[in-house]
């Protein structure tokens, strides 16, 4: 079974540190997310990973091989930095980067006929790329990831820029691509996209993975949260609630309010039900399950600086 | 089939080239410069020549003996000598007729004793024909009085013919200004230096193309970087490989075509094979620096500021060659500069079109720059290397070399 392992990468750019221990793996037929936000950390990974950056140490391997240049042929990459020569027709570009993949010149031709009129730029194959609008340089960006049938895929940012047709041919595309045993690794800032497209999600902050798993694995933590609506002025409801133990209240939509547990308590919901009886009539407690964004957010907010600088004097 | 990427890499710079309509055109014009101006020496040439015009003579049947005398003294005088027979009243008819109206003109008609024969001109006897006349009168006296004293007349022209003092100088003939040599000697280190301007050039805009597109990085995640430089010089090399034929084929021809090489004993193909020899040494010398340079800079308005020095470093060798080189092609600069790799390529050329150039010079040069290809290859990958995948502003020599 083919998994793309990353095993404890480092990376820093003079002082500043821009991978920490990053370890995760990518298993074949899965669709991984890489989320975080900008200077993360995501995309040095995925350079490291394409042999475009050294990392300092730690290594990257596919079928428990290092991941070398004659593996990395077998990758379809899409940089984040969108990248074709501006003046060189579709088809002959993506011809070149098929043979440079290792494909020989007829099976060149024909996988480039067949993944232009997949992606919906075939028209185009005799223009330029500076031609196209950068929605269709995007979608050919695309395509050059995918000509030579590769055996991974790392891409990253594929959706953005993206109108939502051709989200939802790409979306099809990976799927697909996973489908045949694929590991398939993207990063994006849609996370509702994220959320219903990958199997699993790494949430990274300042160059070290913070959180890892399925969208449920990450979204079961301890710490639960209600929405409740109680027929009484927001205010009131904040206030009083406040006074509950072991509960942290904060202002939702409407009227509501958003009760969360601290972590290890119990019997929350009761004291919170017997306070806002006291209000007026509750109209309900709801259990919330946290988006991607929640978690997101979640994570990237917290505050652990300790951590980071006792990693740079290590 | 796997195609080498070098190749693939190298095959889309030359396609890029031949399709990209600025380089063909420039090319279009050099190449008609070249033509051009062969054709133009030719004509100047062909004008020079025509200046020795034909010297039509009139003779009478008693001077007939003085033909063959005529001509050859009308040859060392820069003459063509015709002859025609006409009775004295016919020679007066052609003395004074129209040349417009076709009829057959001569500059004097010669009748008389062949010993003191009468020239009989329209006005003034021009002082070359008198010369010429007097020349042939003499000569037919000496053939006569030998073969009466019962000598070879024949014998007699062979030893005149013969009796040249014979000039020799202290100084290596060769070191004599010889305008043909330096003309093609010219000629050839500026196509030279056009060719390795032009291909450094494309080089360097090839290689920060490829930064500020950034489709370097979709590369480099395949093949690398030392792949993507080298594909990218042989590509650029064999079509300006391709342009040093065009162009030193095109002078070659019209060389061949005007008659020029003909006239001026100018050993083509000879030229031509050390062109090229030393455009391929040359190439690979200043394409690593242009390659390698080049990766230090983001942008294509910050192309200049590095290859600006390089254009520099090409002209210095160009016009020591041009001022110093031409002058004394056997002196001590120039032997010395043979042994530089970045001068040799323009110096030895030279050296061999106009000076004397021992073999062992030429081998001993040309091993000089090739030993220095592989050192060349080493710094400018390690440069390109360590540079090219770095955005944002330009990096500095120094920190690409120690990375």
């Amino acid at each position: 079974m083919s998994v793309l392992e990353i095993d404890h990468l480092n990376k820093a750019y003079g002082s500043l540190r821009a991978l920490t221990d990053m370890t995760f793996d990518v298993r074949a037929g899965e669709i991984f997310g890489f989320v975080g936000s900008n200077g993360a950390g995501k995309t040095t990974t995925m350079r490291i990973m394409l042999g475009v950056l050294a990392a300092d140490s730690g290594e990257v391997r596919w079928d428990g091989q290092v991941l070398d240049l004659q593996a990395r042929r077998r990758v379809g990459y899409m940089p984040e930095e969108r990248g074709l020569y501006p003046k060189m027709k579709v088809g002959a570009q993506l011809e070149l980067l098929a043979g440079l993949h290792g494909m020989s010149r007829d099976d060149a031709r024909d996988a480039v006929r067949t993944w232009t009129d997949r992606l919906g730029v075939g028209a185009r194959r005799g223009d330029d790329v500076e031609k196209l609008s950068l929605g269709n340089q995007q979608r050919v960006q695309l395509a050059a990831a995918l000509v030579h049938e590769p055996d991974v895929l790392v891409l990253d940012e594929p959706f953005s820029g993206l109108d939502p047709v051709a989200v939802d041919v790409m979306s099809a595309v990976l799927r697909e691509r996973a489908d045949a045993g694929v590991p398939v690794i993207f990063s994006s800032h849609q996370l509702d996209l994220v959320e219903r497209l990958c199997d699993r999600v790494g949430i990274v902050r300042a160059g070290r993975m913070q959180a890892l798993g399925t969208i449920d694995e990450l979204r079961s933590t301890d710490q639960e949260r209600w929405v409740l609506d109680v027929d009484a002025d927001q205010r009131t409801v904040l206030a009083r609630l406040s006074q509950v133990p072991a509960a942290t209240v904060s202002p939702g939509d409407g009227r509501t309010v958003m009760v969360q547990a601290h972590p290890g308590a119990t019997d929350v919901t009761g004291a919170v039900l017997r306070a806002a009886l006291e209000l007026g009539q509750v109209r309900g407690l709801t259990p919330v399950r946290p988006s991607l964004t929640d978690l997101f957010r979640d994570v990237v907010s917290a505050q652990e600086p300790t951590a980071t600088e006792q990693e740079v004097s290590r | 089939m796997t195609r080498h990427p070098v190749l693939l890499v190298a095959a889309r710079e030359v396609r890029t080239r031949v399709a990209t309509r600025s380089t063909l055109i420039s090319l279009g014009i050099m190449v008609v410069v070249i033509v051009a101006g062969a054709v133009l020496l030719s004509v100047f040439q062909d004008r020079d020549q025509d200046d020795a015009p034909d010297l039509p003579l009139g003779l009478d049947t008693s001077v007939a003996v003085l033909t063959e005398h005529l001509q050859a003294a009308g040859e060392t005088y820069g003459r063509t000598v015709t002859t025609t027979a006409l009775t004295p009243d016919q020679g007066t008819d052609a003395l004074t007729a129209d040349p417009q109206d076709g009829t057959d003109t001569v500059a004097a008609y010669i009748s008389g004793d062949p010993r003191a024969p009468e020239v009989l001109v329209a006005e003034t006897a021009d002082e070359v024909l008198l010369e010429i006349v007097r020349a042939a009168v003499v000569q037919h006296v000496l053939t006569q009085e030998v073969a009466d004293l019962g000598g070879d007349p024949d014998a007699l022209a062979t030893a005149l013919a013969t009796a040249e003092p014979q000039v020799s100088s202290v100084t290596d003939a060769d070191d004599e200004f010889d305008p043909v040599a330096y003309t093609i000697a010219v000629l050839m280190i500026s196509v030279l230096l056009f060719s390795l301007i032009s291909a450094g050039s494309v080089i360097a805009m090839g290689v920060v193309e490829e930064k500020t597109s950034r489709v370097v990085e979709l590369l480099l995640s395949t093949i690398k970087p030392s792949q993507l430089l080298a594909g990218k010089i042989l590509g650029i090399g064999v079509f300006g490989l391709l342009q040093v034929l065009v162009l030193g084929g095109a002078a070659a021809a019209a060389a061949l075509a005007t008659g020029l090489a003909d006239r001026f004993q100018v050993d083509v193909g000879g030229a031509l094979a050390a062109l090229i020899l030393w455009f391929l040494l040359g190439y690979a010398l200043y394409a690593l620096l242009f390659g390698g340079f080049a990766a230090l800079v983001s942008r294509q308005e910050e192309i200049g500021a590095v290859t600006t020095p390089l254009m520099f470093v090409l002209f210095v060798p160009y016009y020591v060659t041009l001022f110093v080189v031409t002058g004394a092609p056997d002196g001590t600069v120039a032997r010395v500069l043979t042994y530089i790799p970045f001068t040799a390529p323009f110096v030895v050329p030279v050296r061999e079109a106009i000076g004397t150039v021992p073999v062992w010079e030429v081998a001993a040069g040309a091993a000089v720059t090739l030993l220095t290809i592989p050192v060349l290859v080493w710094l400018a990958g390690r440069v390109y290397r360590r540079a090219v995948l770095h955005t944002g502003g330009r990096m500095k020599l120094g920190t690409a070399l120690k990375g």
